[in-house]
């Protein structure tokens, strides 16, 4: 007697989380987290070299948003991007960054942006257009709160000018470059146990046996 | 990976599962302990049935110990360690501790349920996670290559609480390994598989051995009593330093009273400095090897670290031959990357770590290209070492596509191409096949041939028999011969 | 200094709510006298002082960034950049002095018992957390391969930043290779279906926790009381 089974993560039950998927959304929060500390530090130095960047200095933004982005596009599940995001935010404010246990807020919110652009495409797509929606989405709703927080003294023409920078920042560094992340992953062999990895794995795989057809 | 595998084990027995490298032993493992689809994907069909009930229905209760023991470990101290799958199996609070104590005790764990699993040897961890194997009472427990990346003292402390654990509980275990050796007279059964996962024998250990022996060693298990592999020749022209070193250069580097602190710092937490070389003279000297030993924390790959040029002296002197100073400067860790890979080349004991490329042929370029050598006889050593190592089909693969012993193969290749005047490596041939043993061992040999100055640190000894006059045996940081 | 033992969610509590105090913040003088009220409520709680100031430290020079702006932007004025200055303290400050105190997985015990948060998200998270000694080794080896490699971090700002970047990805493809490993090891142990287990370790609520609590709310709505 045998019985078929097919094994692969797809056919698992969507709604819920194998291990792995949780291992990958928490491993790549902590990873980004270190990266975000040490991004922390060096925007540290800018902002005392360059206080005159003005609205600009929204273009600095998109780094802390990538977490979300690459967990979101890997993992595939509702909830990767903001657990990521926010454990990411986490480990850099336990190390000791300079805005102390406010970055958690930071997190949660940049999180949600992300999560509700994958949600927007019913967790379905996966392209680089609906990363750069999250990338946006995260930075607008940082920006809106760092108005009332940061920059409450500004004038609206220079909120408005710091929102379309760091959306500008959000959608190349986090939303295409946090895709490009996530693609790089997948070649590189890491997540093949991830659907984003398997598609990969399946490319490869079929490109193999078209070179040794065309041989 | 198998087609068609039948196999029957009855409870209590012992078996070791041989086979080369890529013959799926693990993968037979993770299908015995229900756990196929935690981290893999493929098509499965047929049945594991463990105690007569399905895996894929009931998972069973199996410890698993993996090669490398740090990836077993959940928590911040031994103890919650231990009491993770008395969680997960919803035990009340009140018996977690009590059992936690005593399963410690019964392993004979050295430290204290508050001890940091960050602060264990890797042999400590293994010992830590059969306790937690123990713990849960598994029937069952399967070791995938359990020591293959400690040291011969952690080993036998690993092997001994392993046969205490089978003697405590009477478990039915399954070993994979490829260092057959250690494990054959503890079991009752071998079962042997060859690359495609095949069961081409099976039965009582010793007469497998003698019907199977030569087979195996062919395709690379570690077979007991069979001398250490022919290390592989390699033509001088692929590997000899790409200048002749400066005149009188015999002494390369030396390091005279040489003191390093190493302070693990990650961002804001700084761990109190641990005194990781303490003292030692050494040199690395044109056309000799020499092979730094000792228990794993001794200091082994601080030291060749260190000797490469990697790592910033906290006292003592360390300085290069002056005629390959760079700007007047002779010590080694002030160099440019540039400078100092023409220079010194070190190959990282787990290769995934060193991977800066996305082709095979482009990872062996890398060096060449940063220290400016001519590019076709740079293209054409890389493209003679691949063929040498039995990767130059692979040449387009994307290196953390290859297995371990061809990852391996591939950073020594990488180190070599270049042509540096020094070649240090961290723990080379650890957990390898006999195969890749040999192509490591015959690459290191010809570049010392061929006027190289070497540095190993290893704990291997048929290594340092074949490659090093010199040994310098560490402990706790110093010289103990 | 001090011998009360507080949990870690009232920690975190009190840590994010004067978040909503800070919006309230807009000039120098209130914002000094809030300031002081917050270094009095939560100080007493700090146990090591040189941390706490390297924190401290990080937060003056982000408060000072902002002043600067704030100067730059808003006509040249001064008591707006320091009443900017204040507002940045104000939200900084309880983080640095007690984000230090909470164990993770101390954390993730109350978590899940207290708040109730999904148990196996939890677990992962702690369990990745630990791993942070680990990713420095990792770090560090990596940055030894590469400058022996002949790449490593030296020249301008953009071969740093690239130089960066390689590292970066190096160590994300090393972490994530492992987690396969990772959660092979932790299923063996029962963990795929444990979405209802049990904790080692209580998650006591303290009258400590009620009182930092309280704090908590104190400071979140004091700088609206002396708006």
């Amino acid at each position: 007697m045998s019985t078929d089974t097919s094994i692969h993560p797809a056919s698992a039950a969507a709604a819920s989380w194998r291990t792995i998927d949780l291992m990958t959304a928490t491993v790549i929060g902590v990873a980004f987290g270190v990266a975000y500390w040490g991004w922390s530090s060096a925007y540290t130095a800018l902002d005392a070299a360059a206080p005159a960047l003005g609205p600009a200095k929204g273009l600095l933004g998109g780094p802390w948003l990538i977490a979300g982005v690459v967990a979101g596009l890997v993992v595939r599940r509702p909830g990767a991007a903001v657990l990521a995001e926010t454990l990411a935010a986490a480990v850099s404010g336990i190390m000791g960054t300079q805005w102390g246990s406010s970055v958690l807020l930071s997190g949660l919110l940049q999180g949600l942006g992300v999560e509700l652009a994958l949600a927007f495409f019913l967790y379905r797509s996966f392209r680089v257009w609906v990363a750069a929606l999250g990338g946006a989405l995260a930075a607008a709703f940082e920006t809106l709160y760092e108005w009332d927080i940061y920059w409450q003294a500004m004038s609206t023409t220079w909120k408005l000018g710091y929102l379309g920078c760091f959306v500008v920042s959000g959608v190349l560094v986090a939303g295409v470059g946090g895709w490009a992340i996530a693609r790089a992953l997948a070649a590189s062999g890491a997540i093949d146990a991830l659907p984003a990895g398997r598609e990969a794995a399946e490319d490869r795989a079929g490109r193999e046996a078209a070179d040794d057809r065309a041989e | 990976m198998f087609d068609g595998l039948d196999l029957v084990i009855p409870a209590g027995q012992r078996v070791l599962l041989a086979g080369p490298s890529g013959s799926g032993k693990s993968t037979l493992l993770r299908a015995v302990a229900g756990l196929l689809l935690t981290a893999a994907h493929g098509e499965k069909s047929g049945r594991v049935l463990v105690d007569g009930v399905d895996v894929d229905r009931s998972p069973p209760r199996a410890g698993l110990l993996l090669p490398d023991p740090s990836a077993g470990v959940v928590a911040e101290t031994a103890g919650r360690d231990v009491a993770f799958g008395l969680e997960n199996h919803r035990v009340p609070r009140e018996e977690i501790w009590p059992r936690v104590d005593g399963a410690l005790t019964a392993s004979r764990f050295p430290y204290g349920v508050e001890h940091p699993t960050s602060a264990l040897s890797g042999g400590e961890m293994q010992r830590l996670l059969l306790a937690g194997s123990l713990v849960l009472d598994d029937p069952l427990l399967l070791l995938d290559e359990p020591t293959s990346m400690l040291d011969e003292a952690a080993s036998g402390q690993v092997r001994s609480a392993v046969l205490r654990h089978i003697a405590r509980l009477g478990c039915t275990t399954i070993i994979a390994e490829h260092r057959l050796g250690p494990w054959i007279n503890l079991v009752d059964r071998m079962i042997v598989l060859d690359a495609a996962g095949n069961v081409t024998a099976d039965g009582p250990p010793q007469r497998v051995l003698t019907t199977q022996g030569a087979h195996l060693i062919a395709q690379g298990v570690w077979v007991p009593g069979e001398p250490s592999p022919e290390p592989m020749t390699v033509p001088g022209s692929l590997v000899r330093p790409w200048e002749t070193p400066p005149d009188g250069a015999g002494e390369l580097v030396t390091a005279a009273d040489l003191r390093v602190e190493l302070a693990a710092r990650l961002g804001g937490r700084r761990t109190e400095p641990v005194l990781a070389v303490d003292g030692v003279h050494a040199a690395l000297t044109a056309g000799r090897a020499l092979a730094v030993t000792g228990p794993s924390g001794a200091g082994k790959s601080t030291l060749v670290a260190a000797l490469a040029g990697l790592v910033r002296p906290t006292a003592g002197r360390l300085l290069s031959h002056p005629g390959i100073a760079v700007r007047g400067r002779r010590e080694p860790w002030k160099w440019p990357a540039p400078c100092l890979a023409a220079r010194m080349a070190w190959v990282a004991q787990l290769p995934e770590h060193a991977v800066v490329a996305r082709t095979v042929l482009d990872e062996v370029l890398t060096s060449g290209r940063c220290c400016g050598r001519e590019r076709d006889c740079l293209q054409v050593r890389a493209e003679g070492l691949l063929e040498l190592l039995g990767l130059s089909h692979l040449r387009s693969a994307n290196p953390y596509h290859l297995s371990g012993g061809e990852q391996r193969r591939l950073m020594v290749a990488a180190a070599v191409a270049h042509g540096p005047y020094g070649l240090l490596l961290d723990e080379p041939t650890v957990g390898q096949d006999r195969n890749t043993w040999a192509a490591v061992v015959g690459v290191v040999a010809a570049a010392r041939d061929n006027g190289s100055a070497v540095a190993v640190s290893t704990h291997d000894q048929a290594a340092v028999t074949t490659l090093a006059k010199d040994e310098l045996a560490l402990q706790h940081g110093r010289r103990t011969r | 200094m001090s011998r009360v033992r507080c949990g870690p969610l009232s920690l975190l509590a009190a840590s994010l709510l004067p978040i909503i105090g800070a919006v309230a913040v807009h000039e120098a003088r209130e914002g000094a006298l809030a300031l002081l009220v917050e270094v009095l409520a939560l100080g007493w709680l700090v146990r090591d002082l040189r941390a706490t100031a390297v924190r401290l430290l990080f937060g003056m020079v982000a408060a000072l960034g902002i002043a600067v702006s704030t100067w730059l932007y808003s006509g040249h004025d001064l008591a707006e950049a320091a009443g900017a200055a204040c507002r940045i303290l104000y939200l900084v400050l309880p983080g640095a002095l007690l984000l230090g105190l909470i164990r993770p997985s101390e954390l993730g015990d109350h978590l899940a018992q207290r708040l109730r948060l999904p148990a196996r998200g939890v677990v992962a998270s702690t369990a990745a957390l630990q791993r942070l000694d680990a990713l420095g080794e990792d770090w560090q080896t990596i940055q030894r391969a590469r400058r022996a490699r002949g790449l490593g971090m030296a020249g301008g700002p953009v071969r740093r930043v690239r130089e960066s970047a390689g590292s970066a990805f190096a160590l994300l493809v090393v972490s994530l290779r492992r987690t396969g490993s990772m959660a092979v090891a932790m299923d063996a142990r029962g963990f795929a279906t444990a979405t209802d287990r049990t904790w080692a370790e209580a998650a006591p609520w303290r009258g400590s926790d009620t009182a930092l609590l309280l704090i908590g709310f104190a400071l979140a709505l004091f700088p609206w009381l002396l708006d």
